[in-house]
C-alpha cells in the first residue's frame, strides 16, 4: 500500500521534472524573447538607474535685476546648484514669460527697484517668482527652496541689522534642526532606481510569461494532447509557474550581480536568501494572476493587451511613483491586495533598510496569504475550464 | 499605390478587429479605464507623511513645537516614542518615515536666549520623497524659529509683536504659479496622461496584429497577392490610427470634463499634433511587427520600447533639464518628450504653433522615418 503511495508520487513528480523542462527549452529556444529578458535585467536596469531622477535639480531659473545693487547680487548667487541652475538674466519681463511658454524656464525671479535700500532701512520688502505650475512637484519643491533660500537671506540681513553676526548666532533663540537621511544618507538616485526598476521587471515577467505559456497552447492546439494525458489541472499549470520562476529568479541574479551590486554599488543590508525567497514567493503569486488571464483569452494578442490591463496598474499604483498615503481611500484599499505592495515593503526592507524575518513578517504572511489566494483561484478557474 | 486595394486592406484589417470581441473592447476600453484609474491614483503629493516623537523635554515649549508638525496635514502622527531605540524598526518596517527627536533642555535654551537643537531622521529609501519632506520639515522649523526669535527681539528690543515679525523676516518671497495656479497635480497630470496611453496604447494594438499574420500564417496572402508594400502597409495602419484618434478625443474628454483640467490651446492645432503623434506611433507598432516573430515578443518589446520612454524621458514626472545629461539626450531621441509639449502647451499654457512648430516638425520626420524604415524593412520575399 506504502510503496503504492510512494510510486504514485515519484510519477507525479517525474511528469512534474519532464514537463518544467518542456517549458524552459521551449524558453530558451525563442531568441527574442531571451535576448528581451536579459536586456530588462541588465540594460534597461543600468539605463534607468544610472539617468533617471524623481528629485528636482537643476531648475532652469531666469532673473530680473530692477535693483541692480550688492544685495541683489548676493541673493541671486545663493540659487545655486544642486537645486537651481541660474541660466541668465532678462532685461524684460516679457522676455521670461516667452521662455515659461516654451518651457525653456522653470522658474523666473524678480527683484524689485529699492531692495537693497529697503533691507539697509529694516523695512519689509518682498521679491517675486513666477514658476512653471504645470510640473505640479517640481514647481511646489523650487518654491519651497526657494523659499528657504530667502528666508536664511532675510535671517541673516536682519540679524546683520541688530548688530549680531554669524559668529554670535548661538546667543539668540533659534530652532536649528539637524536633518538625517537613513538608509541612503545621501539620497542617491542611483540606489533606489535600479531596485525599483527590478521589481519592475520581474512583475511585468511573472505575470506574462506563465500567462503567455497557457495561451500558446491554447493557440496551436496543443493544450488538447495535454488534456488527453493523464495530467491534472495542477499538474498543467504547476510546471509554467515553476519553470517561469527559476527563469526569473536567473534573471534576478543576473542584474543583481552584474549591475546593482558591481555597478551603483547598492550596499545590501539583509539577507540575500531572504530576498531570493521572498522574490520566489511574489513571482508564484503573480503567476496566479497570469494564469487566471489566461483563462480569459483565447490567443496571445489578447492576452498581451489583459497582461498589460493588469501590469500597468499594479506597477503604476504600487506605491513606487507616488506615495500610497495621497491615494483616495478606495484605491489604496485596492493596493493592499496587490502583491506587489507587500513585495516592496519586504524587498526595500530586506536590501537597503537590513530589516530581517522578525520586522517582515506582516508584509511576508501579507504576500503569502494574497498569492496563495489569487493562485487557489487561477486554478479553480483553469480547472472549470479544462474539465 | 492602388487606392481600392488600401481600401480592402483596411476593411479586412477592421473586421478583424471587430470580430474579436475581446480585442474590440480592450482597443477603446483599455485607454479610458487607464486614464480614469491613474488620473484618481497617481496623486503626486506628498501629503500624511507618517511620523513620530521623541520628547526628551516635556516641556511647554516642546509640545508646542511637536504640535505644530501634528497639526499639519503634510504629516500624520503616529504617537510619542520614549527613545530613539524605539525609532529603529519603526522606520525599518515602514511604520513611519519621520521621526522628530526634541532634546532635553530644549525650553531652557530658548528662554535663556540661546540656540536649541532638534533633530530629525528621515527615511531615505525613496530618495525623491524624503527630499520633499526635508522641505517640509525645513518650513516648518524655519516659521518656529523664526517666531521664537521675534519674541525675543520684542522682549529685548521693546518692540510691538508686529514689528518685530516684519524685523525677523525682511524678505518675503511671493510665489506665483502660472499655468496652473492652485498647483493641482490632477492638472498637471491630466495632459500628460492622455500621453502616456497614446504612446503605448496604439503601437501595441499595431504590432499585435500585424505579427498575428505572420504567427497564424496568413501573411503568405498578402505575399502572393497584387497588393503591394506600400498598399499593405497603409491599410494595415489606417484602421489602427482611426481607433487611436477616437482614443485622443474620449481622452481629451475625459482630462477636461471628468479631471476638469483646462484647455487654453488651439482645438484644431491639437487635433492635428494628435493625429501625427498617433501615426507616429502607430509606425512603432509596425516597426515592432516586423522585428520579430511573435505576438509575445511583439507585446513585450513594444511595452518597453514606449513605455520607458513615455515615463522616464518625457517631462512625465519631472522636468526634462532635471534628469542627467545621458538622460536629456535620451529625452531627445524619443518622440515622448515633443508631444508631451504640445499637450501640456495646448492644454495648460494656451500656446500654439507659433511656439510650438519645432515640435510638430520634429514629430512628422519621426513619423516619415519610421514609415520609411517599415517600408524598407518589409519584404514580400522574405529570408527563410
Amino acid at each position: 500500500m506504502s510503496k503504492g503511495i510512494i510510486s504514485a508520487v515519484m510519477a507525479w513528480l517525474r511528469r512534474l521534472r519532464v514537463l518544467t523542462i518542456k517549458e524552459l527549452l521551449q524558453f530558451v529556444r525563442d531568441p527574442v524573447l531571451l535576448l528581451f529578458m536579459i536586456w530588462l535585467f541588465t540594460g534597461n536596469i543600468y539605463m534607468q538607474g544610472s539617468s533617471v531622477s524623481m528629485q528636482l535639480t537643476s531648475a532652469s531659473l531666469w532673473t530680473h535685476d530692477a535693483d541692480k545693487s550688492t544685495a541683489s547680487r548676493e541673493l541671486f548667487y545663493r540659487f545655486r546648484p544642486p537645486y537651481f541652475r541660474h541660466d541668465g538674466e532678462i532685461v524684460h519681463p516679457k522676455e521670461g514669460l516667452r521662455l515659461l511658454d516654451e518651457g525653456r524656464a522653470m522658474a523666473l525671479l524678480e527683484i524689485p527697484p529699492g531692495f537693497e535700500e529697503a533691507l539697509l532701512r529694516g523695512e519689509p520688502t518682498a521679491v517675486q517668482m513666477q514658476v512653471d505650475g504645470t510640473h505640479s512637484v517640481p514647481g511646489l519643491l523650487a518654491a519651497s527652496y526657494a523659499g528657504r533660500i530667502v528666508g536664511e537671506f532675510g535671517l541673516e540681513a536682519a540679524l546683520a541689522n541688530e548688530g549680531l553676526t554669524a559668529a554670535r548666532l548661538e546667543s539668540v533663540p533659534v530652532i536649528r534642526d539637524e536633518q538625517r537621511v537613513w538608509f541612503n544618507p545621501n539620497q542617491k538616485d542611483t540606489w533606489f532606481m535600479p531596485i525599483s526598476e527590478l521589481l519592475e521587471g520581474i512583475t511585468i515577467l511573472s505575470i506574462l510569461l506563465p500567462a503567455a505559456a497557457l495561451v500558446r497552447e491554447k493557440e496551436r492546439g496543443t493544450i488538447e494532447q495535454l488534456l488527453v494525458a493523464p495530467l491534472s489541472p495542477l499538474q498543467i499549470m504547476l510546471p509554467k509557474v515553476l519553470a517561469m520562476t527559476a527563469v526569473i529568479l536567473v534573471g534576478v541574479s543576473l542584474s543583481l550581480f552584474t549591475v546593482i551590486l558591481p555597478v551603483f554599488k547598492v550596499p545590501v543590508k539583509g539577507s540575500l536568501p531572504l530576498f531570493y525567497a521572498v522574490t520566489a514567493l511574489y513571482v508564484f503569486a503573480n503567476a496566479g494572476l497570469g494564469l487566471f488571464a489566461a483563462t480569459l483569452a483565447r490567443n496571445l494578442a489578447q492576452i498581451g493587451l489583459l497582461s498589460l490591463l493588469i501590469v500597468a496598474p499594479i506597477i503604476l499604483l504600487s506605491g513606487l511613483w507616488t506615495p500610497p498615503e495621497a491615494m483616495p481611500a478606495w484605491l489604496r484599499l485596492g493596493t493592499l491586495v496587490s502583491p506587489l505592495r507587500h513585495y516592496i515593503d519586504a524587498a526595500y526592507g530586506i536590501l537597503l533598510k537590513g530589516a530581517g524575518l522578525e520586522l517582515l513578517w506582516d508584509s511576508i504572511l501579507a504576500l503569502g496569504m494574497v498569492g496563495w489566494m489569487i493562485f487557489a483561484f487561477g486554478v479553480w478557474r483553469l480547472r472549470r475550464q479544462l474539465g | 499605390m492602388n487606392l481600392r486595394r488600401v481600401h480592402a486592406v483596411a476593411h479586412k484589417e477592421w473586421r478583424e478587429v471587430l470580430r474579436d470581441r475581446l480585442f474590440f473592447t480592450l482597443a477603446f476600453v483599455l485607454p479610458a479605464v487607464f486614464m480614469l484609474l491613474f488620473g484618481y491614483g497617481l496623486s503626486l503629493d506628498v501629503e500624511n507623511v507618517p511620523f513620530a516623537i521623541v520628547d526628551h523635554d516635556r516641556s511647554a515649549a516642546s509640545r508646542d513645537y511637536a504640535y505644530r508638525f501634528i497639526g499639519s496635514r503634510y504629516f500624520d502622527f503616529q504617537g510619542y516614542v520614549p527613545d530613539e531605540r524605539a525609532l529603529d524598526p519603526l522606520l525599518k518596517d515602514n511604520r513611519i518615515r519621520v521621526a522628530i527627536v526634541i532634546p532635553a533642555r530644549f525650553e531652557e535654551n530658548l528662554l535663556a536666549g540661546r540656540a536649541a537643537q532638534v533633530q530629525t531622521l528621515i527615511d531615505g529609501t525613496l530618495p525623491a520623497r524624503a527630499a520633499t519632506t526635508k522641505g517640509y520639515v525645513g518650513a516648518i522649523n524655519a516659521a518656529a524659529s523664526r517666531e521664537q526669535l521675534a519674541e525675543y527681539l520684542a522682549r529685548q528690543r521693546g518692540l510691538s509683536p508686529k514689528s518685530a515679525r516684519d524685523r525677523v523676516e525682511p524678505v518675503r518671497l511671493e510665489v506665483r504659479y502660472l499655468y496652473n495656479q492652485s498647483l493641482s497635480s490632477l492638472h498637471s497630470l491630466a495632459p500628460k496622461l492622455i500621453m502616456l496611453i497614446l504612446m503605448f496604447v496604439p503601437p501595441l494594438l499595431t504590432a499585435v496584429g500585424v505579427v498575428r499574420e505572420k504567427e497564424s500564417g496568413s501573411i503568405y496572402n498578402i505575399y502572393a497577392s497584387t497588393v503591394s508594400r506600400g498598399e499593405f502597409l497603409t491599410g494595415k495602419l489606417v484602421p489602427y490610427v482611426g481607433i487611436s484618434v477616437v482614443n485622443v478625443l474620449v481622452l481629451s474628454l475625459i482630462a477636461t470634463q471628468v479631471f476638469g483640467a483646462p484647455f487654453k490651446g488651439s482645438l484644431p492645432f491639437f487635433f492635428a499634433a494628435s493625429v501625427l503623434f498617433v501615426a507616429c506611433t502607430t509606425a512603432i507598432g509596425l516597426l515592432v511587427s516586423l522585428l520579430v516573430r511573435t505576438q509575445l515578443a511583439a507585446t513585450l518589446v513594444t511595452v518597453i520600447l514606449t513605455l520607458v520612454p513615455a515615463l522616464d524621458y518625457s517631462g512625465f514626472f519631472m522636468p526634462i533639464p532635471s534628469l542627467s545629461p545621458e538622460g536629456q539626450i535620451e529625452a531627445h531621441l524619443f518622440p515622448a518628450m515633443y508631444y508631451t509639449n504640445i499637450v501640456v502647451g495646448s492644454f495648460l499654457k494656451g500656446v500654439g504653433l507659433q511656439t510650438l512648430w519645432v515640435e510638430l516638425v520634429v514629430l512628422f520626420g519621426y513619423t516619415v522615418a519610421l514609415f520609411s524604415v517599415g517600408y524598407f524593412l518589409f519584404s514580400k520575399r522574405p529570408r527563410a
